[in-house]
């Protein structure tokens, strides 16, 4: 009787055990559906003749290469692709050095206002981009930045710079300050607890912040279309958007190739930083 | 050779209303290994920090080898420091962490070397010089921690409750080779803790804290044999002193229920008469050890006896002790393991007046 119990609560835990891998299974099976099929259709079209007349799945050749040549021989693409990359190199560049450095002095010192600023961050971070576009272009004609890479990547900056210094502070403030007053004593200086005891454990929030400042320029449509004018000047996601905007003659085909090259700079620079992507740095140096 | 001189130090946090540290007087000598000690919040740490120059000192003056050194910063006052969370830099190796300070201080890559290498070889991490921090179990890391210190050859050691992250067992054999080291280097090292056992083995002059207050300065023989207050006689020693409040009459003492009757030696007595006790309260302490139950020492001091029921006791192998109540007031006993007695027995037990101490009961003062 006894073993009869015994081995039917064994297998009713062998049978939720198996739904549960069912349901978990079951449910990335769905996500990655989601994810992978519009990918799926624009990667099939970028090699499909310039015909092509609607996002469709469609697995039947003939298949070329004549979408990628002609993107950059007859179209802007290729100057496109440039501008977006200077303005996506900047932006990644300045906004990671400001925020890197905003975020150790949020977290590591004592001033006047810092209370006060940060409810700020984060309170100006709340207004949506779209919500200020009017306040860019007025600011860009008063500057005259209008139709200026280095107005947009002043834009693109000051927009990270709130959001993401509070995470910076964040990430910062996990570093146990025995840290930075045992290498006091060892003899560092600020500049040298900075670069040598704190920074080396943020890089996984610098790599983060790195890569989410250099996409940011390749996704955003909105803003670019605002402030920049000039057919040459303009950046990929708005470039793009002009193969299709005419209803009577959308180049899917074309697009689709366009928008696959994106993927590429954005995909190196992941696999780069991805040794950074580690978590526990900070293990074993301080117990308490 | 180095001194250091603390005269006057007081301590107040911005936003503090009252005085963290409060009138730190000390005079260290050269070699000499201090001890503070006292309770959570006492202000042993934050003295410690002052003297490292990681907080700044509100009023008084810190004097290294006779010049004052308050506005100094960290890096040049030469002091080394060990933390209670190690404070080992992760993202290095052992020796790394070792070379730091060095590599600051600009030391040859040679002479480095040979400093890590020394101090490995003394702490037995030879074998672990190439590993992260977080490959080592909790005693390396702390030997690590002990290493930095040594390499730097500073002059003046402090460590910040280096060993209360110790398992118990650890914890000794580190307090052990913390003792030699210092026997070794003779260097000048102010130690902090809250674990009575340590400042009593290790120092050769303890600072017991209480409330931002100095309470005592003194050998272990000293702050233990006369306490000057109650609080120091409470807090030095394994059990606690036992305290009783006594009413002195003729000669005797005894307690609010007259549970006990007991005489007071000839000299303590002359003492605390002249000093007006007669027919006055008094705090009575007496430690567990100076507490008996064994027959010859009852028969010889009949004046001497307090009788009991044991509530609690505890078999330590070589002794026991044994928890009981007088009145309201609860005392432990430290006896040999074969006067060990079940809970609920009622025992007589002799006191040794000899080793009585007395204190005011307003003041807390001691009076003998």
């Amino acid at each position: 009787m006894a073993e009869k119990i015994h081995t039917k609560g064994k297998s009713s835990i062998k049978r939720s055990r198996f739904i549960k891998y069912f349901l978990t299974y079951l449910f990335m099976l769905l996500l990655s559906l989601v994810i992978i099929y519009p990918l799926l259709i624009t990667v099939m079209t970028a090699f499909k003749n310039s015909d092509v007349v609607a996002f469709t799945l469609s697995f039947q050749g003939p298949w070329t290469l004549k979408n990628f040549q002609d993107l950059f021989m007859t179209t802007l693409y290729g100057k496109w692709y440039w501008n977006t990359l200077v303005i996506s190199v900047a932006t990644m560049v300045i906004q990671v050095a400001v925020v890197t450095l905003a975020g150790y002095t949020y977290s590591r010192y004592s001033f006047a206002g810092k209370k006060w600023s940060l409810t700020f961050f984060l309170v100006v971070q709340m207004v949506p981009t779209m919500a200020a576009l009017t306040a860019f272009y007025v600011l860009g004609m008063l500057l005259n930045g209008l139709d200026h890479y280095w107005f947009l990547t002043l834009i693109y900056i000051g927009g990270g710079i709130p959001m993401n210094t509070w995470l910076m502070k964040g990430y910062f403030d996990t570093v146990p300050y025995d840290f930075d007053e045992s290498a006091k004593l060892d003899g560092a200086g600020n500049f040298t607890i900075f670069w040598k005891i704190v920074m080396p454990l943020v890089k996984p929030m610098i790599a983060v912040q790195a890569l989410w400042a250099f996409m940011g320029p390749f996704g955003d449509f909105m803003t670019a279309r605002y402030l920049l004018r000039e057919e040459s000047n303009l950046t990929v996601a708005v470039g793009l958007q002009q193969f299709i905007s005419d209803p009577k003659d959308q180049q899917v085909a074309l697009f689709a190739a366009g928008a696959i090259l994106i993927a590429l700079p954005i995909c190196a620079l992941f696999f780069y930083l991805q040794k950074y992507f580690v978590t526990g740095l900070t293990a074993g140096g301080a117990k308490g | 050779m180095v001194e250091l001189n603390l005269e006057h130090i007081y301590k107040k946090y911005d936003n503090a209303d009252d005085y963290s540290v409060t009138d730190f007087n000390l005079d260290i000598k050269d070699q000499e290994f201090i001890v503070f000690v006292g309770p959570s919040g006492c202000g042993k740490s934050t003295t410690l920090r002052m003297i490292a120059g990681l907080e700044d000192i509100t009023k008084g003056d810190l004097k290294i080898d006779g010049n004052v050194v308050n506005d100094e910063a960290p890096k040049d006052r030469d002091i080394a420091m060990v933390f209670q969370t190690y404070a080992l830099y992760p993202h290095m190796t052992v020796f790394d962490n070792m070379a730091f300070g060095l590599k600051l201080r600009k030391y040859s890559k040679d002479e480095i070397d040979k400093r890590v290498h020394h101090a490995a070889d003394i702490l037995g991490l030879e074998e672990y010089l190439e590993r992260k921090p977080a490959a080592l179990s909790g005693g390396q890391r702390q030997r690590v921690a002990l290493g930095r210190a040594i390499v730097r050859d500073a002059p003046i050691f402090l460590m910040d409750e280096p060993l209360s992250n110790l398992d118990a067992k650890l914890r000794v054999a580190m307090r052990a080779q913390i003792a030699k080291l210092h026997q070794d280097l003779k260097t000048t090292t102010i130690y902090v803790t809250h674990d009575q056992t340590e400042a009593m083995t290790m120092a050769d002059r303890i600072v017991v804290m209480k409330d931002g207050k100095v309470q005592q300065i003194g050998t272990p023989q000293e702050v233990y044999d006369q306490p000057t207050n109650v609080f120091v006689g409470g807090f030095i020693g394994a059990p606690a002193m036992n305290f009783f409040n006594v009413t002195l009459d003729q000669g005797y003492i005894y307690d609010e229920g007259k549970n006990f009757n007991l005489k007071v030696p000839e000299g303590c007595l002359k003492i605390l008469e002249s000093k007006g006790y007669e027919q006055k309260k008094l705090v009575f302490g007496i430690r567990p050890e100076d507490m008996h139950t064994e027959q010859a020492f009852i028969e010889t001091f009949p004046d001497s006896i307090v009788s009991a029921t044991v509530s609690v006791s505890e078999l330590l192998g070589a002794e026991s002790q044994l928890y009981s109540k007088v009145g309201e007031t609860e005392f432990v006993c430290k006896v040999d393991a074969r006067d060990f007695v079940q809970p609920g027995t009622k025992v007589t037990m002799g006191v040794d007046l000899n080793k009585a101490h007395f204190f005011d009961p307003e003041t807390e003062n001691s009076v003998y």
